[in-house]
């Protein structure tokens, strides 16, 4: 096989046991790989109904068929489970070295099943595997995993290739909001994959890898290479704005658009957004540009804090916690929202639902819901000590942090307030106000794992303009428009590339059928990896379907739809957009229906 | 071939590594693999440096003289920047077999595969 290696490394973390499996190619075919993939296997073989954090769930680590290959911008290895946060399916990427190394070990994946009674790290060198007691990393943050890890790889120039995949305090505490890091700042970051790791005592993945990826032709995928680095090249975004300011190039993009989230968002602008643009840390805080493996974009941003209070330095923030740490909760000081951002890579959470979380805390403490009492400290709009405080004791499940933990909607549900929640099917919004971008609450209601960015981000043609420039305030087309981008996005996925790839001009379906053909002599067509998108995203809905989820979980919060915000002062008109999606997507009642599972041959 | 030579700005480099997919797909047919490639990044995720190293000549023994390079104020050890090709450490050898791996910059004439995948402009081919 090429492209993919046909091999699957199953881990029983119960009795120590593993197997390594041949992936049936049909199944690869109709799946592509990674998302896709992995939710068929996981579909296969749990029932979604069960308890994300019992040893029933299985995590899955799998990579697509271009992660490794030299694809531009594919180095992304995926996390399925079914999700601690959301209790829908869950599937979270990540970028780094990590995938391609396991794919140069020999593997596509590795499928976790059952829970270890002690903590475990499991050691990969090509075919030797070997799980191994990880009770002296318990505890232990992702950094310090990371170079204790290396520490014990006798020959040193073996430990700088071996990659590794771990989570930190918030992981072992099952804190819904943890994720799981690769490269000490890569992060799987939503739905609390780090979780479902941490139930199964599986504290890191290490691996080394040297058989290299066979090509089914390496002349046809340098073409395609040369084509989709053309194009990147051409795309202002993917060559301009990502690679000198990273994501946070859209503060002062989305502020200007009056969609930024600000004090929960009870505002959607925000008068000290260019203390936290883009361009202001570019200028302050940015030391080095960073790219993921083959990456021609490099929007990784390192970053330095030489402010006493809140010293340190790591990657990042990204647009999304930016917004979530600082605007949302009133809170302009870079220093501040870098340092949250770099103790939730280290300490193993995702840094978007720790923000939503946060600015929901303060929101209830304003309206006296939560008390100084209850918190143990004031959490006050703008309060730039707390955020990095709180951030801390919610990593390491202290005090409050560990009321906090699990995320804004169990927050605000505890204190009586659940609508002051800004998150669909519990997981925390990301930065964009669908009051002024409709597609994207159209996309917040539909997504297959709550409210996220990266399942469909309409905000390319609604803001950015990107393929075509559509109207944002406008409900009509809203629904195709949507779905476009919903099923699109399930092949970048599951192909395994990074999503930005698609905020260039013309990066559709077609590049990545030029690098899948390439690397995997599949011979795909363009129609059939249409297909291969729907059929991926109906199957994730049947996962939640069988999760338990209604079309009533295909809302948005009650501030969203009631309150008129944004420039043209409206609410979300979900409404008008619902019913119209539904139909498109051919689902009777909010759930494909008999006749659309046969067209996807997923009767 | 002697006409030529590759400049490498390590400040400019992301460590992408995807000089190292390219060198290796161009060097074996229809497969990718960063362990038989004739560059490879020394990536120093502490302190972020990241060092394109371009394969050298083989030597049989490892040195003797041993020295510290220091960069940024961070002190490296030799190996960290070195190109031979030796047995002290696993790049530029092929793995299983030992092979030594040497930069043939492509051919000749040069067609570095590594500086024309190269996106970030760390890697030039000049002429002398
Ligand atoms: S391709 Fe260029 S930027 Fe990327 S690692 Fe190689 S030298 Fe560095
Ligand atoms: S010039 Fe060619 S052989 Fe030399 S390092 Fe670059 S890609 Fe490899």
């Amino acid at each position: 096989m090429e492209g993919y290696i046909g091999k699957i490394l199953r881990v029983n973390l119960t009795d120590g046991e593993f197997a390594v499996e041949d992936i049936d190619p049909d199944l690869i075919r109709q799946y592509v790989g990674g998302r896709g993939l992995g939710t068929k296997i996981l579909y296969d073989e749990i029932d979604p109904a069960i308890d994300p954090l019992s040893p029933e769930n299985k995590l899955i680590f799998l990579n697509g068929p271009l992660t490794g290959t030299g694809a531009p911008a594919g180095s992304r290895y995926m996390v399925i489970t079914k999700a601690p946060l959301t209790n829908t399916i869950a599937c979270s990427n990540c970028g780094g070295s990590f995938g391609p190394e396991l794919k140069q070990a020999g593997y596509d994946g590795i499928i976790f099943e059952g829970c270890s009674e002690e903590p475990v790290s499991l050691w990969i060198n090509n075919d030797e595997v070997e799980i191994r007691s990880a009770i002296d990393l318990w505890g232990k943050t992702t950094h310090e995993t990371d170079d204790l890890i290396k520490a014990e790889i006798e020959d040193k120039f073996v430990a700088r290739d071996t990659q590794i995949a771990c989570i930190g305090p918030a992981g072992e505490n099952m804190s819904k909001l943890a994720c799981i890091i690769s490269n000490k700042n890569r992060a799987a970051g939503r739905t609390g994959v780090g979780a479902v790791m941490g139930s199964k005592k599986l504290k890191a993945i290490v691996v080394r890898g040297t058989k290299g990826i066979r090509l089914a032709d390496g002349k046809a995928f340098n073409t395609a290479i040369k084509s989709a680095m053309d194009k990147l090249n051409a795309g202002p975004v993917t060559s301009e704005a990502l690679p000198a300011f990273g994501t946070p190039v859209l503060v002062n993009i989305v502020n200007e658009c009056n969609i930024l989230p600000t004090y929960n968002w009870q505002s959607s602008s925000y008068e000290n957004a260019g203390k936290i643009s883009g361009e202001t840390m570019a200028e302050t805080i940015v030391t080095r540009h960073k790219g993921c493996f083959a990456c021609s974009i490099a929007c990784a941003k390192c970053t330095e804090i030489e402010d006493p209070e809140f010293k340190g330095k790591g990657e990042g923030p990204e647009f999304e916690n930016v917004i979530l740490m600082g605007s949302s909760c009133g809170i302009d000081n870079l220093g501040a929202i870098a340092k949250a951002s770099y103790l939730c890579n280290e300490l193993g959470m995702d840094t978007i639902s720790v923000g939503g979380t946060i600015a929901t805390a303060m929101e209830l403490f304003e309206k006296g819901y939560i008390t100084e009492k209850d918190a143990g400290m004031k959490l006050n709009f703008g309060n730039a000590q707390a955020l990095v405080a709180m951030t801390e004791k919610m990593g390491r499940g202290e005090g409050f942090g560990a009321v906090m933990a699990d995320g804004g909607a169990r927050l605000a549900e505890k204190f009586g307030h659940p609508e002051l929640f800004m998150g669909v099917k519990k997981m925390e919004a990301p930065a964009y106000d669908p009051r002024g971008v409709q597609g994207m609450g159209l996309q917040y209601a539909t997504s297959n794992r709550g409210a996220c960015h990266v399942r469909g981000y309409t905000m390319a043609n609604e803001i950015l303009g990107v393929h075509e420039k559509v109207d944002p305030l406008i409900t009509d087309g809203k629904a195709a428009l949507v779905i476009t981008f919903q099923n699109l996005t399930a092949i970048i996925d599951s192909a395994g590339l990074c999503l930005f790839v698609a905020l260039c001009p013309g990066f559709l379906y077609e590049e990545v059928q030029g690098l899948l053909n390439g690397a995997t002599g599949f011979n795909y067509t363009v129609d059939e990896l249409v297909q291969a998108g729907d059929r991926i995203w109906n199957l994730e809905r049947l996962f939640n379907q069988k999760a338990g989820f209604t079309k009533e979980d295909d809302t948005l919060p009650k501030r969203l739809l009631e309150v008129p915000a944004g420039p043209g002062n409206k609410v979300c008109e979900l409404d008008k957009m619902l019913p119209e999606y539904y139909k498109l997507r051919g689902w009777d009642d909010g759930f494909p229906g008999k006749e659309k599972l046969a067209e996807l041959g997923l009767e | 071939m002697d006409k030529v030579r590759i400049k490498i700005d390590h400040n400019k480099c992301t460590g992408c590594r995807h000089c190292e997919t390219a060198c290796s797909s161009n060097h074996y047919e229809n497969m990718v693999n960063p362990a038989l490639s004739r560059i490879r990044v020394y990536i120093d995720e502490e302190a972020n440096q990241f060092f394109p190293v371009i394969a050298g000549p083989f030597t049989e023994a490892e040195c003797t003289c041993k020295y510290d390079v220091i960069i940024d104020g961070k002190e490296y050890d030799e190996c960290s920047v070195c190109r031979a090709s030796c047995p002290r450490r696993t790049w530029f050898r092929e793995p299983g077999t030992g092979v030594a791996l040497k930069c043939d910059l492509c051919g000749d004439p040069a067609d570095p595969h590594c500086v024309q995948i190269c996106n970030h402009g760390a890697l030039a081919l000049v002429e002398i």
